[in-house]
C-alpha cells in the first residue's frame, strides 16, 4: 500500500499535465520571439522583394530585382567580401589578445581570478560609443599613440578613419565577449593534463600545440563565432572609427535605409548579413562536430 | 631523529643510489611544507611515501617529477643532478590519481605520445604502443577514447603511457584511490607483477597502508613534512621508531604509563615490561590488537612471566566483523581491543565477562608520552 505512493510521484502519472505546463511555460517567450523577432524578419525578407522607386518610393511587388541586382554589382559583391574578410581578421586579431588572458584567468585562483574577472567584464558596463571615443583620441593624428611612434624615430602610421582604426578598436570592444566564450570553452582543459604531456618529455611548445590548443578549441569556435557575428553586424564604432570612408555592409545598410531612403535594398543587404550568419552558425557546428568526434 | 633513521635506512645501506634526495626543502611563503628530507632509492626498488593527506608526499612526489621546484636541496637521478631540469628533460613516467589522460587523443595515441614527443618512427612507435598496451591487457581498446574507458581501464591506460617511454623512475601518486575495493586487489598485485618484470625504480605515493605494506619493498612513513621512519615493511610494523607510526600503519592500542625503579612500566596497578627500555617516566605503551591473547577462565594476573605481559580486563563491547571478532575490554578505565579470528566458540562471550589479556613482551611497544 504505501510502497505504491512511493513509485512515482503524482505528476509523472498523468505526461499529458506535465507537457502541458511545459507549453504553457514556453509560451510566453515563444510569443515574444514571435512578435519580437520572427515577424519583423519576415518583414525584412517581404520588403526585399519590394521595388524601390526614385525618390526613396516602395512599390508593392514580387521581384528578385534587388536580390538580382546586388549579386550582380561588382561594387556589393567587393562590399559582401570586404566586410567577411575585415570581420574575420577583427575575429582573428580579438582571439589573439584575447587567448593568452583567457588562459590565465583559467589558471588563476581565488579572490585574484574573481578581481581580474570583473577587470575583464568592466568595459562590457560602458557604452560602445565611450570607448570609440576613447580610441579616437588615443589614435589621433597628434594622438599619445602617434607621438610615442613619432618619438621612436618611426613615421607614425594613420591609425584614423580607415581600417586599421576599425579594426583597433571593434578588437578591443569584442574582446571581453572572446574572454568570456574562451573561459566558457576551457572546460575541458585539466592542468593535470598538462603536467602529464610534460612529464612525457613535451616541451611547453609541443604541450600547448599538442594538448592545449586542441582541448580549448570549443572555446576557440565559440568565441569566434560570437565575435565574427558581432564584428560584421557593429555599427557605431565602424561608423565613428571609420569617418565615413570605411564602407562595409552594416554602414551600407544604414546609408541605403536612412539616406537613400532604398528600404527594398537596405532590407535585402541584411537578409543577406543574416545569410552570413546561418553560414557561420553551419560552420561552427560542422567545427564543434569534427572536434568532439 | 630523523637523521638517525636515514643513516640507518638510507645513507649508509645504499652504496649507489638511484634516485636521492638532499636536504629537500619546499616552502610556500612561510608555510614550510617540507623540511630537510633526505630520502635515497635502490634501483629497481619499489618505495611508498606513506601519510596522511598534507604531510608532504604528493609534495615530493612532484618536486622528483620536476612540476614544483624545491626551494632548497638536490635531486639527482643516476647520479645526475636534476634539481634544475624542467619535466620534460628527466625522464620520469608519471601516473595521476586522476589519471589526467589525453581527452581528445585515442588510447593508442595517449599511449604513443611521450614517444613521439622522444622522435621515434612510426614503427617504433606502433610496435611499442602495442606492446605496453598488451601488458596491461587493453589491446583491444587502442582505437576507443578515453571517455569511453571504466576507471579502470583508463587508470591501466595511464599505467601503459608512463611505461612505454622506458622512464629511467616511475612516479605513482595515489593510483588506486580512485577504484573500488576489488578492483583496487587486483590493480595493486598488476602493478607490483608489471614493477617487478621491468625492474623499474618506483615511487608510489598513498595514504593507505595496506597498499604501502603489500606492495612496496620499503616505506618512507611521513608526517608534517618530516620523514617520520624509513624501513621495510615489516620494519615499519613490527619496530616503529615513533608513536606516529604505530598508530599510523596498523591499528594498535595505546595506554599511557609511568617507568618505575625496576625497568617495568607501571600501567594502573599492573606492572609490565617491554622488549626497548622506556626512555622517559611518563611513557605511551601501544600494543597491536591481534597480538593480544586472551585467557578466559585465568584467575589472576600474577604469575607476570619475563616474556608475558597480562593484565586484568572485562569484556564490555563485542563488534563482529564477519572473519574477525573484535573484543572492546575495559582495563582499569582504558579501552584495549582485542581482535581474533572468529570461531564458533565465541558465541558465549557476554559483556562484563572477566578474562586475563596477555601479550609478548616482545610486542610491547614504549614511546615517550611527549613524542
Amino acid at each position: 500500500m504505501t510502497t505504491a505512493t512511493f513509485d512515482m510521484p503524482v505528476g509523472a502519472q498523468k505526461p499529458s499535465s506535465t507537457a502541458g505546463i511545459a507549453v504553457a511555460l514556453l509560451l510566453p517567450i515563444a510569443l515574444v520571439n514571435a512578435i519580437g523577432f520572427i515577424l519583423p524578419v519576415f518583414n525584412l525578407a517581404r520588403m526585399s522583394f519590394n521595388e524601390a522607386l526614385p525618390g526613396g518610393g516602395i512599390a508593392e511587388a514580387f521581384t528578385a530585382a534587388n536580390w538580382t541586382g546586388l549579386l550582380q554589382d561588382s561594387f556589393y559583391i567587393e562590399l559582401i567580401l570586404n566586410s567577411i574578410m575585415v570581420s574575420l581578421g577583427i575575429t582573428f586579431a580579438t582571439l589573439l589578445a584575447s587567448y593568452p588572458i583567457a588562459l590565465y584567468l583559467h589558471r588563476a585562483s581565488g579572490a585574484w581570478r574573481t578581481f581580474l574577472t570583473v577587470l575583464v567584464i568592466s568595459p562590457l558596463l560602458t557604452s560602445a560609443v565611450v570607448r570609440t571615443y576613447g580610441w579616437i583620441a588615443l589614435l589621433a593624428e597628434q594622438g599619445p599613440v602617434a607621438n610615442v611612434i613619432a618619438a621612436m624615430g618611426f613615421q607614425p602610421p594613420r591609425m584614423m578613419f580607415n581600417t586599421t582604426g576599425v579594426v583597433i578598436g571593434l578588437t578591443e570592444i569584442l574582446m571581453p565577449y572572446m574572454i568570456l566564450s574562451l573561459m566558457a570553452g576551457f572546460g575541458r582543459l585539466d592542468p593535470k593534463v598538462e603536467e602529464a604531456a610534460r612529464t612525457l618529455g613535451a616541451t611547453p611548445f609541443r604541450t600547448f600545440w599538442r594538448v592545449i590548443l586542441p582541448l580549448t578549441l570549443p572555446g576557440i569556435a565559440l568565441g569566434c563565432l560570437l565575435c565574427f557575428v558581432l564584428a560584421i553586424s557593429s555599427f557605431i564604432t565602424l561608423k565613428l572609427m571609420g569617418g565615413g570612408r570605411v564602407f562595409l555592409l552594416a554602414t551600407e545598410i544604414y546609408d541605403q535605409a536612412i539616406v537613400t531612403l532604398n528600404w527594398p535594398l537596405a532590407a535585402t543587404l541584411s537578409m543577406l548579413v543574416l545569410i552570413i550568419f546561418g553560414a557561420a552558425l553551419a560552420v561552427y557546428s560542422r567545427v564543434l562536430r569534427m572536434i568532439e568526434g | 631523529m630523523m637523521h638517525q633513521t636515514i643513516k640507518r635506512d638510507g645513507v649508509e645501506t645504499i652504496g649507489n643510489p638511484h634516485l636521492s634526495l638532499e636536504g629537500i626543502n619546499k616552502k610556500y611563503g612561510l608555510v614550510e611544507v617540507i623540511s630537510n628530507l633526505n630520502l635515497e632509492v635502490r634501483k629497481g626498488e619499489l618505495i611508498a611515501l606513506l601519510g596522511p593527506s598534507g604531510c608532504g608526499k604528493t609534495t615530493t612526489l612532484r618536486m622528483i617529477a620536476g612540476l614544483i621546484a624545491p626551494s632548497a636541496g638536490k635531486i639527482a637521478v643516476g647520479g645526475r643532478d636534476v634539481t634544475h631540469i624542467a619535466p620534460h628533460g628527466r625522464d620520469m613516467g608519471l601516473v595521476f590519481q586522476s589519471y589526467a589522460l589525453f581527452p581528445h587523443m585515442t588510447v593508442a595515441k595517449n599511449v604513443a605520445f611521450g614517444l613521439e614527443m622522444r622522435g621515434l618512427s612510426r614503427a617504433d612507435i606502433a610496435n611499442k604502443v602495442a606492446k605496453a598496451l598488451a601488458m596491461v591487457q587493453l589491446g583491444h581498446l587502442a582505437e576507443r577514447k578515453p571517455r569511453e574507458l571504466s576507471g579502470g581501464q583508463q587508470q591501466r591506460v595511464a599505467l601503459a603511457r608512463a611505461l612505454v617511454i622506458e622512464p629511467s623512475i616511475l612516479l605513482l601518486d595515489e593510483p588506486l584511490s580512485n577504484l573500488d575495493a576489488k578492483l583496487r586487489d587486483e590493480m595493486r598485485t598488476q602493478i607490483r607483477d608489471i614493477q617487478q618484470e621491468l625492474g623499474i625504480t618506483t615511487v608510489f605515493v598513498t595514504h593507505d597502508q595496506v597498499e604501502a605494506l603489500s606492495m612496496c619493498d620499503r616505506i618512507v612513513v611521513m608526517k608534517g613534512g618530516l620523514i617520520e621512519q624509513v624501513g621495510t615493511p615489516h620494519e615499519i610494523y613490527e619496530r616503529p621508531t615513533t608513536p606516529f607510526v604505530a598508530s599510523f600503519v596498523g591499528r594498535t592500542n595505546r595506554v599511557k604509563g609511568k617507568r618505575t625503579g625496576d625497568g617495568c612500566i607501571r600501567i594502573g596497578s599492573s606492572m609490565i615490561r617491554s622488549a626497548r627500555p622506556a626512555v622517559q617516566d611518563d611513557v605511551m605503551v601501544m600494543v597491536r590488537p591481534h597480538r593480544i591473547h586472551v585467557d578466559w577462565s585465568a584467575a589472576s594476573t600474577e604469575r607476570q612471566g619475563e616474556t608475558q605481559n597480562r593484565m586484568a580486563a572485562v569484556l564490555s563491547r563485542i563488534t563482529f566483523v564477519g572473519d574477525v571478532i573484535q573484543y572492546h575490554f575495559d582495563v582499569g578505565g582504558t579501552e584495549f581491543i582485542v581482535e581474533e579470528s572468529t570461531k564458533k566458540s565465541q558465541a558465549s562471550r557476554r559483556q562484563g565477562d572477566e578474562a586475563v589479556l596477555s601479550w609478548s613482551v616482545e610486542d610491547t611497544l614504549v614511546f615517550g608520552a611527549d613524542q
